[in-house]
């Protein structure tokens, strides 16, 4: 693994921080201690919150401090971070130093996922660690229950299946919350990750909720000035931009009453607990809320299936010209402040080995190289899964990660206080939409993107 | 002038320690907030732009709202830890059984991170699992949640506030308790003054120094407050908890918009020497001036 000798990294620790969640646990928990035991070179990794992870690595990259030697690139905030020139290119900086290739790493064995952290030339800004979808779960044990499924065709005269439109999502929400009121259970019909004092329902709305309505990229246009609204040729606040956020609220509605505080985290701790019969959650969760008996009530009772669309929308992520639903993920990547650079290649390189992924894509419902859909256990957790796995492998192509902008953090809080407004119910979703686009072109213009 | 030099031998450490971590970010402060500097803008430039962003400030309907609610916050935090403090502080003046070991665990919330603190309140008020919602639905009938309820949410960030910094009050009170002569509450006794005449004209006056200390001490903590209500509400339901503290960490944060989020920091500061300023003048100057 170090072709040098291990004398060039006496003493050496790299350090990184990366957001709390299952694939970033691994690397701290196995990555680097394994690394360690292979190399001698130490790996401290800090994991934290999502917003701490961002203001620690953004405040060293921008005082140039260099504490971080690797940090963690969230698929949406790399396009600020090569914007700003604050990583180094990992495919040029292997070329120039052929003695630090790893031997089994290839840049090609790479899902296409990894194109997103690529730059305009083409080369890799980062390591690809964590890649899923955000898919929508239901419980296989209610679904295919008989007493329930005879009770729902009777209600709604049809057969109890995953819902392929929002009208059947909705109508399976509407009777699970009413069958556990009915059998005093602590069920409801869908989750909600509609916190309203975190942009994790920001989140959820525009990147998982509205595109199955057609509303893509935020509603933002690039290529009309950065328009948000109708008005100027955006789509923020479109006629279906609409329809989705009343749609949205009112499965908000039928969801545990913790969904108005509830993150990603807390959304797939809600189905973990068997609180929720069906509901839209990150993948990252997907395997340890089927597998790990230690956290899931639900184990082996989960299904996986597509977000329900309205008409049009798998037409347009079939062309390309839409997408159905969250692609999300991360990388590892250097800052060029980076101290300890030559080390971190190694660090970065050595998490995307193919002899490490097996056991991580497990862990964390992650899948990075193509080679690891092909592991045994992946096969294996992937069949008690409903086909998680394969999913992400056939049909990733349709989900897509946040749009290719540098300035994403700063316009989501920019309208984010009106977007909680519209959760608590002080604004109407027309009347707020029409608010936060508005807002939005007021924020892309102070900071330059949009033209007056 | 031996003592002098050693003096200012032994504080020197301290005034460098001072100087580079108070005084040059306060002035670094002040002069970012006559810029604008947003590093993910189109220029990522530091510009000087006057005093727009203060022009900004008094027009930005968010800082005034988040200005309301940290007012009210400090009001009914501020005021209530100083009345259950000092209620406290008088019951641990009197002998009880027990009394150490209650006394311990009085002061206990004043050693927790503000984060803990915050991470604590949110597991007791989550709704379905927390254990206050689950006690007044069963008791009262009251559904708490405090994702969905302004008013809810406003109370239980002044609860938690209350939790964790009234010990610090209550000490105070009783070390100023303690230090007070005998002789006047012997006199006023012998007098015939009843229990509310002695506790106004007589501990109240005396007190007043020590209860201004607190006041201020708790004042800027409050004023300052966001940890706690950011791990508890993000600043939600809306805007109901966000805080100036809270304000000021998104802006210059998440949003990075350093130069309006350094120019709400100023304002801040001014006004807590303002109100701090105008409650020395209010209870202090006129106590010296009768003295």
């Amino acid at each position: 693994m170090v072709a040098g000798g291990r004398a060039q990294f006496d003493g050496v620790t790299l350090r990184g921080v990366t957001e709390s969640t299952p694939p970033s646990n691994f690397v701290s928990d196995v990555l680097a201690p394994k690394f360690e035991e292979l190399t001698g070179i130490r790996v401290e990794i800090e994991t934290t919150s999502w917003d701490q992870m961002y203001d620690k690595a953004i405040k060293d990259m921008e005082a140039g401090t260099g504490i971080y030697d690797m940090v963690y690139l969230e698929q949406d905030i790399v396009y600020a971070y090569l914007a700003r020139d604050f990583l180094v290119d990992v495919t040029a900086a292997l070329q120039e130093h052929p003695d630090l290739q790893a031997p089994g790493y290839d840049e090609a064995n790479f899902t296409t996922f990894a194109d997103n952290f690529r730059g305009e030339n083409g080369g890799l800004y980062g390591t690809p660690m964590e890649a899923f979808i955000k898919v929508y779960l239901y419980r296989t044990d209610l679904f295919e229950d008989e007493e329930i499924r005879a009770a729902f065709q009777e209600q709604t005269g049809r057969e109890l299946e995953p819902a392929k439109t929002h009208e059947e999502y909705a109508e399976i929400a509407e009777f699970f919350t009413r069958w556990g009121q009915e059998h005093d259970l602590d069920l409801w019909g869908t989750t909600a990750q509609a916190h309203t004092g975190h942009p994790a329902s920001w989140y959820e709305y525009f990147e998982s909720v509205a595109p199955t309505y057609g509303v893509y990229d935020w509603g933002i246009k690039p290529d009309q000035n950065y328009a948000a609204s109708v008005e100027n040729g955006g789509e923020m606040n479109s006629d279906e931009a609409k329809a989705a956020m009343t749609w949205w609220l009112s499965m908000r509605d039928l969801a545990p009453p913790e969904s108005v505080q509830s993150t990603w985290t807390e959304v797939a701790t809600t189905f973990a607990a068997g609180r929720a019969a069906q509901g839209l959650v990150y993948g990252e969760n997907a395997a340890w809320i089927a597998t790990d008996d230690s956290q899931s009530r639900v184990v082996g009772e989960v299904g996986v299936a597509m977000p329900p669309l309205e008409d049009g929308v798998m037409e347009d992520a079939e062309s390309g010209e839409g997408y159905i639903g969250y692609y999300d993920g991360g990388a590892f990547g250097m800052p060029v402040t980076s101290n300890n650079q030559d080390a971190a290649l190694l660090f970065m390189q050595f998490m995307a080995l193919p002899e490490v992924q097996e056991d991580w894509a497990i862990a964390g419902s992650r899948i990075t190289l193509n080679s690891t859909y092909d592991a045994p256990r992946v096969q294996e957790v992937d069949a008690e899964l409903g086909g998680y796995y394969t999913m992400l492998r056939d049909d990733g192509r349709l989900f897509k990660g946040a749009p290719e902008y540098p300035f994403h953090r700063q316009l989501i809080e920019a309208t984010a206080p009106i977007f909680y407004q519209i959760l608590t119910g002080d604004l109407e979703p027309g009347e707020g939409l029409d608010q936060m686009a508005a807002k939005s072109e007021e924020e892309l213009t102070s900071l330059g993107y949009r033209t007056n | 002038m031996q003592s002098n030099k050693l003096g200012w031998f032994l504080l020197a450490p301290t005034l460098v320690v001072l100087f580079f971590f108070g005084v040059i970010p306060f002035f670094y402060v002040v002069w970012l907030a006559f810029h604008q500097w947003n590093p993910f803008a189109v220029n990522p430039e530091i510009v000087f732009n006057g005093a727009a962003n203060f022009r900004q400030l008094v027009f930005d309907q968010g800082f005034l709202a988040s200005l309301g609610v940290t007012i009210a916050f400090v009001f009914f935090a501020v005021t209530t830890e100083l009345i259950i403090g000092y209620a406290l502080a008088q019951a641990f003046m009197r002998d009880f059984p027990g009394k150490a070991f209650f006394r311990t665990i009085h002061t206990l919330p004043l050693i927790m991170a503000p984060i803990i603190v915050g991470s604590i309140w949110k597991l007791m008020t989550t709704p379905s699992i927390g254990i206050i919602p689950q006690f007044l639905d069963n008791w009262f009938g009251y559904d708490l949640n405090i994702g969905q309820s302004a008013l809810a949410a406003f109370t239980v960030t002044v609860i938690m506030d209350v939790w964790h910094w009234t010990p610090l009050v209550t000490l105070t009170m009783i070390a100023a308790l303690v230090s007070l002569p005998p002789d006047p509450f012997e006199q006023a006794q012998i007098d015939g003054a009843n229990k509310r005449q002695i506790f106004w004209h007589i501990t109240l006056p005396m007190i007043r120094p020590a209860i201004l200390a607190t006041v201020f001490i708790r004042l800027m903590d409050a004023l300052r407050t966001v940890d706690e209500v950011l791990m508890l509400t993000g600043g939600g339901p809306g805007s109901a908890t966000r805080y100036l503290g809270v304000h000021i960490f998104k802006e210059v944060f998440p949003k990075t918009n350093y130069g309006y989020g350094s120019a709400v920091s100023v304002i801040v500061l001014y006004l807590t020497i303002v109100v701090c300023w105008l409650l020395f003048v209010a209870l202090i100057a006129p106590r010296n001036k009768k003295g």
